[in-house]
């Protein structure tokens, strides 16, 4: 209850930028995961990007999905999916790319067997091409806002934070295409319209959580140093990050669940899954990932190391003289910082004279 | 606090009486063809196609559509750098609408024959021979190998009304790619528009022969006549000059048609020009895909979309109200301001003719996507307020100071997000742009929104009894004591 009153009041003091090697680490996992996914077992490239021939039908006869390969196998076209779906009340039929008289007679076979009219029946085509067209024209369009997006942010907030939201989006990208390629779903233009909208997530999210960096940036220079600023401002962000992918998964559940209600099971739950996955690695990566990584790069700043030793130096000081003349202790008593724990906030890991935060041997 | 109140009052106003205005006047969305049935095509031409080449490609699908009738409103427009998208709601026989599309067709050089005042044919009822329309007396499908009875719209260079008669061809000579090179240009001696044509060599001979024998029949005379055929329609019907013999034709593969001095005649020869230059479709196309959506899963698709946006919205709703409690309530309306505005600009731009603005199932998609971003700016905002409060400041102070905060962060993250949805739009193509376009309409909806929706009802709820007293105030939401 407390713990919950203390994020709902942003005053929890986790130490995020500290446990920087955890975050890091699970994420190394995932995006090794995903690549090994991705080499081992492929895309499951969709009809779009193949080419081919998609018709779907009602399905009031109760065909039956062996008079149905029998008619078509008759055609010439024995390679042809079959199958029934929303509970059989619907068929669908992909075949390979077909010339458009070929086109029209499976359709003609296929309504006369389901029993409808051939207004009824849906069609989709595609040639072998306009996939990669789409891909193409969206990975161009991704290219070109990638960099004018780097652009503003780097003229809004910092440039540095431009390059590490890049960063944290490409983990989110890779997180969410591995999980394709682990399950197997199709890749259709769909799944393009998927993956943007998880870019644009990602960046908008952290783009949100920079903000309060850079705003803390402002208020807390004098005193502080940046690692202790984007700590404080992640934990103040928290809440609203949580509460924001909450607002946000809501309405892609409703998709995900009133779509199978309606149409039964379809490409949308893949679709509502993608942008699940894809809206929790943005809302994650932007804490857990962009915040650290920011911190450490910043830090070795020559601005911020010395803003970190001076931080240091008065704070020993302080020490000192809060311990008090009486006991005769030296000005620069505490050389090395014994109690050097992570989760305090306090004191900041990476004090002492070391130019970078330490890179190993801290657990 | 009575202007904001007014202004408040003006923006609920505008949102939802906007909406039922728009409503009772029967302006709804109009929905794509994935939502209400229909077939598109996306055709593809070659790389490097000339935009030019596609327009007049464009205008040939167009006409062609008309021709075939029962298609209402098809829309035909440039999608890209080397596609066209063509839509066809509601279209009953695809099959002719595709093949109509699709054909390159032909463009004929055809002798006249002879030539009929009006717009009936010679020969109907019971004399019309096969392929011809008894009540018309015209041919119902132009086959350039037979004879045929074709009407023609002639201008009258003087007047500039049209006059129409029928004239009877024979079969086609002469086909476009016969045709090496068409240049329109004003011919100064002649003080005429005029179209430079050029043959082939085998072009140039049968050019000789037809026009050679066209030159035998005297001035005035229908039959010295050249018809230019393209898809059924006579384009031109220009008269072999006097001064050509009519032993040996028009040599040389070379020609000139005048069009006359006319205002129009520029125009004219710039279109003959490139009809000649390219045949009919100036470009082979490739189908690119073909998405036919019958109706019914046109209209499951759109109430899924229905049902899902609403659900998701009033779960949204409820989460804000029991989080944020009286600025929740806030949310809540604010969400159906936003909702409102969203659906009459989606109604006002799809009624417009110019913009045409529809909704398919990818733009539902970019607005279930938008709420998520809607909801966000009342959590940025709302987070500040709850921040002042707890760190002492009294109602109106905190909401005013966060404001300023949270509006900053808003503005840029909704700036990076519609950078994203603007550079979609104007680069990708298919289903892709149809998401961008909700999106960023939606995004900028949302900051518009903010500003003048939430900022002045934030505002006045603080000055009410539900900013600081109680459990379900601002102040009590911020988990801060109330002051007594």
């Amino acid at each position: 209850m407390s713990a919950l009153t203390n994020i709902s009041r942003g005053e929890t003091t986790i130490d995020f930028v500290g446990l920087r090697r955890r975050w890091f680490m699970f994420s190394a996992v995932l995006i090794l995961v995903s690549l090994a996914a991705l080499g081992l077992r492929q895309l499951n490239f969709g009809l779009e990007f193949e080419g081919g021939v998609a018709i779907q039908s009602p399905n009031p006869a109760g065909a039956g999905v062996e008079d149905l390969r029998e008619t078509i196998t008759s055609l010439g076209l024995g390679d042809a999916r079959i199958q029934l779906i929303d509970d059989g009340e619907a068929v669908l039929v992909q075949t390979g790319p077909l010339d458009q008289a070929a086109e029209d007679e499976l359709i003609d076979v296929i309504t006369s067997l389901t029993g409808v009219e051939r207004v009824d029946s849906s069609l989709d085509a595609v040639g072998p091409t306009f996939g990669t067209l789409v891909a193409r024209q969206a990975l161009i369009a991704l290219g070109v806002f990638l960099a004018l997006a780097v652009l503003f942010i780097a003229w809004r907030l910092q440039w540095k934070m431009g390059l590490v939201g890049i960063v944290a989006l490409f983990h989110d990208m890779i997180i969410t295409i591995g999980v394709y390629a682990l399950l197997q779903f199709p890749v259709t233009p769909a799944t393009v319209v998927a993956l943007l909208t998880i870019l644009g997530y990602s960046l908008y999210d952290t783009v949100v959580v920079f903000d309060r960096v850079e705003e803390y940036t402002d208020e807390m220079r004098d005193d502080h140093t940046y690692t202790e600023i984007v700590n404080r401002a992640m934990n103040k962000v928290l809440i609203r990050s949580l509460l924001t992918s909450l607002t946000s998964l809501i309405p892609v559940g409703s998709l995900l669940f009133v779509g199978s209600i309606l149409l039964g099971a379809s490409s949308l739950q893949d679709f509502a899954l993608a942008l699940f996955v894809g809206m929790a690695a943005g809302t994650y990566s932007s804490i857990m990932i962009a915040g650290p990584l920011l911190a450490v790069w910043r830090e070795g700043e020559d601005e911020w190391t010395a803003q970190r030793h001076e931080v240091h130096r008065i704070r020993d000081l302080r020490a000192a003289k809060a311990v008090g003349p009486a006991t005769a202790a030296p000005p620069q008593a505490p050389k090395r910082q014994p109690e050097r724990t992570e989760a305090s906030p306090d004191r900041p890991p990476g004090s002492g004279p070391a130019p970078r935060p330490p890179k190993k041997g801290r657990r | 606090m009575g202007r904001r109140l007014v202004g408040l009052f003006i923006v609920l106003a505008l949102a939802w009486g906007g909406l039922g205005a728009l409503t009772a006047a029967g302006i709804t969305p109009r929905l794509g063809l994935d939502l209400q049935g229909g077939t598109s095509v996306v055709l593809t031409a070659p790389p490097d196609t000339d935009e030019e080449v596609l327009e007049v490609a464009v205008e040939v699908m167009r006409n062609r559509i008309e021709d075939i009738g029962g298609v209402q409103e098809p829309e035909i427009a440039i999608s890209g750098a080397n596609t066209v998208v063509v839509q066809l709601p509601g279209v009953e026989d695809e099959r002719r609408a595709l093949d109509a599309i699709g054909q390159t067709g032909q463009l004929s050089f055809r002798p006249v024959l002879g030539e009929t005042p009006g717009e009936t044919g010679p020969l109907t009822g019971d004399e019309a021979p096969d392929g011809v329309d008894p009540v018309t007396g015209l041919t119902i499908d132009d086959d350039l190998t037979t004879e045929s009875y074709l009407r023609y719209e002639r201008t009258s260079p003087l007047t500039g009304g049209a006059t129409f008669t029928v004239l009877h061809l024979g079969p086609a000579e002469l086909l476009g790619s016969d045709v090496s090179s068409a240049i329109p240009g004003f011919n100064t001696a002649g003080a005429q528009w005029s179209v430079s044509l050029g043959l082939t060599g085998d072009g140039g001979d049968i050019f000789a022969d037809l026009t050679g024998e066209a030159a035998t029949y005297p001035p005035g005379d229908p039959r010295r006549q050249i018809a230019i055929v393209l898809d059924g329609e006579i384009l031109a019907a220009p008269e072999v000059n006097l001064d050509v013999d009519p032993g040996t034709g028009i040599t040389g593969g070379q020609a000139s048609i005048t069009l006359g001095a006319s205002p129009d005649a520029e125009q004219e020869a710039q279109d003959l020009g490139v009809v000649l230059r390219y045949g009919s479709l100036p470009v082979s196309f490739e189908r690119s895909s073909v998405s036919k959506v019958s109706a019914s899963l046109g209209t499951d698709s759109l109430e899924l979309g229905l049902w899902a946006g609403g659900a998701g919205l009033i779960l949204v709703a409820i989460l804000l109200v029991a989080y944020y409690r009286a600025l929740g309530l806030v949310a809540l309306v604010g969400l159906t301001v936003f909702g409102s505005l969203l659906i009459g600009i989606f109604s006002a731009l799809g009624a417009l003719e110019s913009f045409g603005l529809t909704l398919t199932l990818a733009g539902v998609t970019g607005i279930i996507v938008a709420v998520g971003i809607t909801a966000d700016s009342y959590i940025v905002y709302f987070e500040r307020v709850k921040d002042e409060i707890r760190a002492g400041a009294d109602v109106e102070t905190a909401v005013t100071d966060a404001f300023k905060g949270a509006f900053r962060t808003i503005l840029t993250a909704d700036t990076v997000s519609l950078l994203g949805a603007t550079l979609l739009y104007l680069l990708a193509v298919g289903a892709v742009r149809g998401f961008a376009l909700a999106l960023g309409i939606a995004t900028v909806l949302d900051l518009i929104v903010v500003r003048l929706y939430t900022r002045r009802a934030v505002w006045l709820l603080g000055r009410t009894r539900l900013g600081d007293g109680g459990p379900f105030s601002i102040v009590g939401a911020a988990g801060a004591r109330s002051t007594p």
